[in-house]
């Protein structure tokens, strides 16, 4: 699906798609052998995957969002949801897990829209203007042997992101991937 | 918001704790305010959600 299809959906909030549920799978399976914890979701949107973690495994499950509509339908699911910006209001070495799921889409500056649906699909001219200061951030709130588990399109560059990954102190590896029309999806699981 | 999410939360400018006032709702606090220990900062929790965002990012709109 493309940004212009995806644009058809007249919401505010993220819906699931092709991409929520192989994070969420991803996630299951590879969380599934640790032993329980306490995992993060960042832009949770609708709250789908954070769902789908807390349905299948033993371990808390905390979402963020920045869009207030994405929060409330989140919470509505019974899922604990902080309003904030990527992992800024949680504390140091909380998480055994961070799973994200971030807007990747390269796009014009010139033709950006301004609302919601934008936030939750751009990554801006590089697709990773959200990506990137996600892994810079992220590490802090890990614990020293906490994961992240990270969906990267075909679009956004796997090998810049996988360096910036490098750069943030990050082993990578691919995880699961689906090809699609238009892009291939992976899950990144990121090693400290 | 459950009382416990508090001990995964801090300050987003400082990274400082926070501390629950005139909380609403028991365990699970419907209204009250998160308060910086260092810089001071309120942070409003409302209809169950706190929200987190710095002053200057709170508005409602997008970007």
């Amino acid at each position: 699906m493309d940004l212009a299809e995806r644009r058809g959906m007249e919401t505010d909030v993220y819906q699931p798609a092709a991409d929520s549920r192989l994070l969420a799978e991803a996630a299951i399976d590879r969380l599934s052998d640790r032993s329980s914890g306490r995992m993060l979701e960042v832009g949770t949107g609708s709250g789908y995957v954070a769902a789908q973690l807390r349905a299948a495994l033993q371990w808390d499950v905390v979402a963020s969002d920045l869009n207030p509509n994405a929060c409330r339908e989140a919470h509505d699911r019974g899922i604990d949801v902080v309003r904030g910006d990527l992992v800024e209001p949680f504390g140091a070495e909380t998480f055994d897990a961070v799973l994200f799921n971030p807007p990747y889409l390269p796009t014009d500056p010139s033709v950006e829209r301004d609302d919601w649906m934008e936030v939750a699909l751009s990554g801006g001219p590089s697709g990773r203007a959200v990506v990137e200061p996600f892994l810079e951030t992220v590490r802090r709130v890990l614990r020293p042997d906490g994961v992240v588990l990270l969906l990267v399109s075909s679009l956004t560059g796997m090998s810049d992101v996988t360096e910036l990954a490098g750069d943030a102190g990050f082993s990578a590896i691919a995880v699961t991937t689906e090809s699609f029309p238009y892009e291939s999806l992976t899950v990144l699981e990121l090693v400290q | 918001m459950k009382e416990s999410l508090l001990d995964v939360l801090c300050c987003p400018l400082d990274k400082h704790d926070l501390e629950l006032e005139d909380a609403v709702g028991d365990d699970d606090v419907e209204s009250g305010t998160l308060v910086c220990t260092e810089c001071g900062e309120r942070y409003p929790i409302e209809d169950g959600i706190p929200n987190l965002l710095p002053p200057d990012m709170r508005e409602e709109t997008p970007a």
